[in-house]
């Protein structure tokens, strides 16, 4: 077990679990409680990356979110791949196995460090913009080259096994973040009995308490983090949440977390009790308050090669020594510009390693701790920075030198100090992320040196996430901001049950302002000095920028790239904005900050998806006679959300064996079984609105176009509906039940639509009448018998008389079918004789089989929607969103015969329709097309033309709207659109094709069949 | 009559006619896993009861309710009223309009003795019984089954026994209600039934759900 820089004890990592894990294919040990990041820091891993845009060797530098390089693919098999995971948040389990997102064939032999390294100079901001230019149509061809050698990972190639779902949450107060600010405000809301959400994105909730050395109420601060969580857990009204990252806070305090809930155990969740766990859950949280208690991020300082590994944030060094007894090097110096960073030189001290100096850039710099390092025998050199690291695959020697920080210049000699380790502190910045999602810009702090959140109604800040730093300060603040959070929303705060512990305020001097570090050479010809390590972004890039005119600082994040990506600038947004305010000679707060965007850190689509995935990826909707349909070999077609038989397809002999009818076989014979026996239709998804009042057939006069004072009881009439535009937006037959009842159907895709039309004019400019609809769609199951048989098949099982005189076409009668309570309808859409039988849905199958027990000997066959389009256009009925595409009046449908201009009241579109333009001869009007060649089926959507041989570009005169072969007429048919096509009967017109032909088909009437309607009324 | 509507028995005789519930086609098709000891939640359907849609003014039908089955209407919104005995229960939907659900078989007769009783009122009564159906959801993890499915905060605290709304339920509507203690209900459109019965066992799978179903369907 070989662990160079594993500490023999310490830590909160549990030395008796050995875990096994490989990176880059080699093998390595880490405990359980490391997190890959710290196993690797503990196996002396120095390289874990190459940058995204020079291919340098980059190791790890943060501990948490905000790690910049230690970005990996995580997973052994193509359907266990994990993009952009970082290896600071991964916690280890055995058999992790992780690689380099970025470097061919491999980060350690990467070919493109070579570009890097040759290139580097000639590498400007804008670079792959300015170079790969022109011509313009080969920067497709230049991207996927410079994708292959630049990406963040790569996608599974196989289905993902793991389950992720959804979770709605609601709660009074939302705490972000279980450091000591979270706890304390958590805490507080609890105790006023507000419902409260904490979640923490750490694998072990606490924060900077898990590795603080300060004592509350006299217990170390880990300890107090336990008990306070202990307390919490054992509360109703309060949820905790570990492993879950809060990563967008959107509109009304909706904020999405993130919960890893197995990815800690294994790179798939692992089936327990026969069933697989979650492996990731989003909880998509309503919270009446929100505190942010996310803490604040160490900036580093930006100096010459600060991007070598061996170049890390003083925090983090302190991190992995108290939390995973782990000292990443062997001999350091610590670059600050504040007194708290001076621990991480104590805690390495501490550890049994050399500290070669402490390089402060104060002249004076005072305070406890700043005193415990020089009793402790630490060089401290004031007044001073580590300029330049040395190295190139680890840190060799830090160049320090005395500077001005007012003047940007180094003064006096340079000293090379030897070390393997250059820790760095230029302060700390707010995690301000989730605030500014809400579209709130944060304000800089002069005091604090960061920017900090506005403040926005329901959002409270608490903690570090403020820029209060001091444990005590932090822990009373959090305190405060649970009872503030709390009773907002009129809880009653209970403050001596949770009263802040009692903390020790250290004694810290004053921090400067230190952001770029000055370089002997000026920035352009310094070594690169990195502020976005991600996205290589070097502080010479953004003196560039705003030297090239990029005034605005979104301008530079764009020119740059700086903040953009997974990265979302959170080590190096404010040095980079510090930077362009030096170069612009502006103060920070002018130069502002750049918006920081959901997601905080990157999210697996399949949490975003949840389980809205196959076959729960949209409802499917199913008539009470589904079963029937798939025992009975139906393709089904979507129509919405409805799946409905699309064609029966039977099997047939052939000469060589048997094998399903092809759609055009079978729709041949289902349209022969219903021109010339009889045919069944299960109609169930077509739209039935329930209207009853005293006004209902007033009602229906103002929606429809036609006329319905004198439908009596037990009569049906098709009605069109037109919107205030005058065009068509739906029809169907309305039934009279009643005298003030009626039963109107509409097409499938549009029942929703028209209940709300209806409703909405009712509600809207007619309340006064009094009518009511109600949507009966489900609640009847419809089944259309037609074809010349009909009559005798339905004779046998219904007590109806049938008589063509007592039941006449356009009649409804009520009795029973097959045993069952029955409304029947003598309508007909495909122009046979017809009863649409209606039965409450329970009974549907159980009529449909009867139906098809005595169907036999009429050769009773079931036909589906292709079938039944073919039979409706054969006889000119539209199909409304089909025949029509909202620019279609009744009067270009040549339904004439459905308009009731005499009406007395001006019923809805009536107005519309005598404007100019809806009175135009030569609008499109719907009109029948036969080819010349009757084998020719044309094509649906084919332009029209009248003069073929017309230079190209041609006039184009209208388009076909509905095509089909008709086994009746054996030839093709279509419907079309024709402009001034009424006038145009016996005309020819023509549809040149794309692939150069040109059909030529003649402009006919649109019923194909049976033109007198003669025989839906035998 | 002022209000001549077609009043319509559409029921058939369940000892004669096969009748098939609205999840007849999820059993089959998705199976129904038993309830086990481990079950945290359990599914079960109330098939074939009687729904009825009321519209109309609040007062005369309460009036109406309380004179033909001794219930009132419940008196703010997203609230119902159920009978001390469970049988009948009636539920606000919108300001106009509350569904009345009751023992399957006697919608015909209750609508006949409404309409009496409304008389010369505006109102409409719809019978919708065979377009729907109600589910049931039991167990200590019916309200985790709920979260996973709805964005109604269905907490205690927000959620009261006594209440029901309608909204959204994943992809779908339903109305969700808590008649008691123990049980949740949703009721949902008969031809999304399906999918609700299949996103509810997905959603119920790592709490163990199992599936009762009625021996006999006549309520």
């Amino acid at each position: 077990m070989n662990q160079p820089n594993r500490l023999a004890q310490g830590g909160r990592i549990d030395r008796r679990q050995p875990l096994s894990f490989r990176f880059n294919g080699q093998t390595y040990q880490g405990y359980a409680g490391d997190t890959l990041a710290s196993a690797l820091l503990a196996n002396g891993v120095d390289l874990v990356n190459r940058s995204f845009k020079y291919s340098r060797p980059r190791g790890i530098v943060a501990a948490g979110a905000e790690e910049p390089n230690a970005v990996v693919q995580l997973g052994s098999t193509p359907a266990t791949q994990v993009p952009n995971v970082r290896a600071t948040q991964q916690a280890l389990y055995d058999g992790l196995e992780a690689r380099s997102t970025n470097g061919w064939p491999d980060a350690q032999r990467d070919v493109m460090r070579w570009v890097g390294k040759l290139g580097g100079p000639f590498m400007p901001p804008g670079f792959y913009y300015k170079t790969f230019m022109a011509p313009d149509s080969m920067w497709m061809t230049y991207e996927k080259a410079i994708r292959k050698t630049a990406g963040l990972g790569s996608s599974p190639t196989a289905a993902d096994p793991d389950r992720y779902d959804h979770m709605n949450q609601h709660c009074d107060v939302l705490v972000v973040g279980a450091g000591p600010a979270g706890l304390s405000a958590a805490l507080a809301a609890a105790h006023a009995g507000a419902r409260v959400i904490l979640c923490d994105e750490q694998e072990e909730m606490g924060g900077s308490l898990l590795d603080s050395r300060a004592q509350l109420d006299d217990r170390p601060a880990a300890q107090w983090a336990r008990e306070t969580l202990a307390t919490l857990a054992e509360m109703d009204n309060v949820t905790l949440l570990p492993r879950t990252t809060a990563n967008g806070y959107h509109d009304h305090h909706f904020v999405t977390l993130h919960e890893r809930r197995t990815e800690h155990l294994g790179e798939t969740a692992v089936s327990a009790d026969g069933h697989r766990p979650v492996r990731s859950r989003m909880h998509r949280v309503r919270a009446g308050q929100v505190v942010l208690a996310t803490g604040a991020h160490e900036r580093p300082l930006v100096y010459a090669h600060n991007d070598v590994p061996g170049n890390l944030l003083a925090g983090a060094v302190s991190t992995y020594i108290r939390r995973y007894g782990v000292v990443p090097g062997n001999r350091l110096v610590l670059s600050t510009s504040n007194d708290h960073a001076y621990r991480a030189a104590l805690d390495w001290q501490e550890a049994g390693r050399e500290v070669a100096a402490i390089v402060d850039a104060r002249d004076a710099p005072e305070g406890d701790v700043v005193e415990r390092a020089r009793a402790a025998g630490i060089r401290i050199i004031t007044g001073s920075a580590v300029i330049e690291a040395k190295g190139s695959q680890r840190v060799s020697a830090a160049r320090v030198a005395r500077i001005d920080r007012e003047a940007f210049t180094v003064v006096g000699q340079v000293e090379t100090l030897a070390c393997d380790t250059i820790a760095s502190s230029g302060g700390y910045s707010p995690v301000i992320h989730l605030a500014s999602h809400t579209g709130a810009r944060p304000v800089w702090d002069e005091s604090i040196l960061g920017f900090v959140p506005t403040t926005v109604a329901g959002v409270h800040a608490a903690g570090g996430a403020r820029g209060v730093y001091p444990l005590n300060a932090v822990l009373a603040d959090g305190l405060d901001t649970g009872v503030r959070a709390a009773t907002a929303l009129g809880f009653t705060a209970a403050t001596p049950a949770a009263a802040s512990p009692h903390c020790e305020a250290p004694d810290e001097g004053p921090a400067c302002a230190l952001f770029q570090v000055p370089h002997e050479k000026s920035t352009l010809r310094a070594p690169k000095q990195f502020v976005d390590l991600q996205n290589d972004v070097t502080a010479g890039a953004i003196e560039v920028a705003t030297r090239e005119g990029f005034e605005s600082i979104e301008h530079v994040k764009r020119y740059t790239a700086m903040g953009f990506g997974t990265d979302q600038g959170k080590l190096g947004n404010i040095n980079g904005m510090a930077i362009a305010a030096r170069c612009l000679g502006q103060s920070i707060p002018e130069t502002g900050t750049t918006v920081f965007r959901p997601n905080y850190t990157p999210v697996p689509f399949g949490v975003i998806v949840g389980r809205h995935c196959r076959e729960l990826f949209d409802p499917a909707r199913y008539t009470p006679l589904q079963a029937w349909h798939e025992a009975n070999g139906a393709e089904f077609e979507d129509v919405g959300q409805w799946k409905r038989p699309w064609y029966f397809p039977r099997e047939r002999r052939t000469a060589e064996g048997t094998r399903l009818e092809t759609m055009h076989e079978a729709v041949v014979r289902e349209c022969r079984a219903v021109r010339e026996g009889v045919g069944i239709l299960d109609a169930s998804t077509l739209g039935k609105i329930d209207i009853q009042g005293a006004d209902a057939r007033e009602f229906l006069g103002r929606i429809y176009t036609n006329k319905w004072q004198k439908l009596a009881p037990g009569r049906v009439r098709y009605g069109l509906m037109c919107g205030d535009d005058g065009m068509v937006m739906d029809d169907g037959t309305t039934s009279c039940l009643a005298e003030n009842h009626f039963l109107m159907t509409t097409t499938t895709g549009n029942a929703a639509p028209v209940l709300e039309w209806l409703e909405l004019w009712h509600q809207t400019e007619w309340p006064e009448l009094d009518v009511s609809f109600t949507s009966v769609t489900d609640h009847w199951a419809t089944m259309t018998l037609t074809g010349p048989e009909a009559r005798k098949l339905l004779a046998e099982l219904t007590d109806i008389d049938l008589d063509r005189e007592a039941f006449k076409f356009m009649d409804w009668r009520e009795g029973h079918v097959a045993g069952v309570p029955a409304r029947v309808f003598r309508i007909s859409f495909t122009g046979e004789l017809a009863f649409e039988i209606n039965v409450q849905a329970h009974y549907a199958m159980h009529v449909w089989k009867a139906l098809f027990a005595h169907g036999d000997k009429y050769g009773l066959t079931p036909y589906g929607t292709e079938t039944m389009h073919v039979l409706r256009a054969e006889k000119g009925f539209i199909i409304v969103g089909q025949d029509t595409d909202g620019s279609v009046t009744p009067e270009d449908l040549g339904m004439h015969w459905a308009i009731g201009y005499d009406k007395p009241f001006p019923w809805i579109g009536k107005r519309a329709l005598t404007r100019s333009d809806t009175r135009r001869e030569n609008r499109k009007q719907l009109v029948g097309l036969r080819p010349k060649d009757p084998s020719v089926v044309l094509e649906e959507g084919a332009q029209i033309v009248f003069d073929p041989d017309h230079a190209i570009p041609m006039p184009m005169v209208g388009h076909v709207t509905s095509s089909y072969y008709s086994p009746t007429l054996e030839s093709g048919f279509a419907l079309a659109v024709v402009k001034g096509g009424h006038q145009r009967m016996g005309e020819s017109v023509y549809l040149p094709m794309a692939d150069g032909r040109v059909h030529e088909a003649e402009i006919v009437g649109t019923q194909f069949v049976d033109p007198k309607g003669e025989r839906q009324h035998v | 009559m002022s209000n001549p509507v077609n009043v319509y028995d559409a029921r058939a005789d369940h000892a004669v006619v096969a009748a098939e519930s609205p999840l007849a086609y999820s059993y089959a098709s998705s199976g129904t896993p038993a309830p086990a000891r481990h079950s945290r939640v359990v599914m079960a359907e109330r098939a074939f009861l009687g729904h009825l849609i009321l519209r109309g003014g609040a007062i005369v039908i309460d009036e109406a309710l309380r004179e033909v089955l001794g219930l009132s209407l419940p008196g703010r919104p997203n609230t119902l009223t159920v009978a001390d005995d469970g049988r009948y229960s009636v539920q606000w939907l919108s300001p106009d309009e509350w569904l009345l659900i009751v023992p399957g078989g006697e919608e015909f007769a209750v609508e006949g003795k409404l309409r009496q009783a409304l008389g010369e009122s505006h109102f409409a009564i719809v019978s919708v019984g065979g377009g729907q159906t109600v589910i049931e959801l039991s167990g200590e993890a019916a309200r985790d089954v709920l979260m996973k499915s709805t964005a109604y905060d269905v907490h205690p605290h927000a959620f009261p026994v006594g209440k029901g709304v309608t909204t959204c339920f994943a992809k779908t509507n339903v109305i969700l209600r808590r008649p008691d203690e123990a049980r949740w209900e949703i009721i949902v459109r008969r031809s999304f039934a399906d999918y609700v019965y299949r996103w509810l066992l997905d959603a119920g799978e790592e709490y163990g759900i199992g599936v009762t179903r009625e021996s006999h369907h006549e309520a």
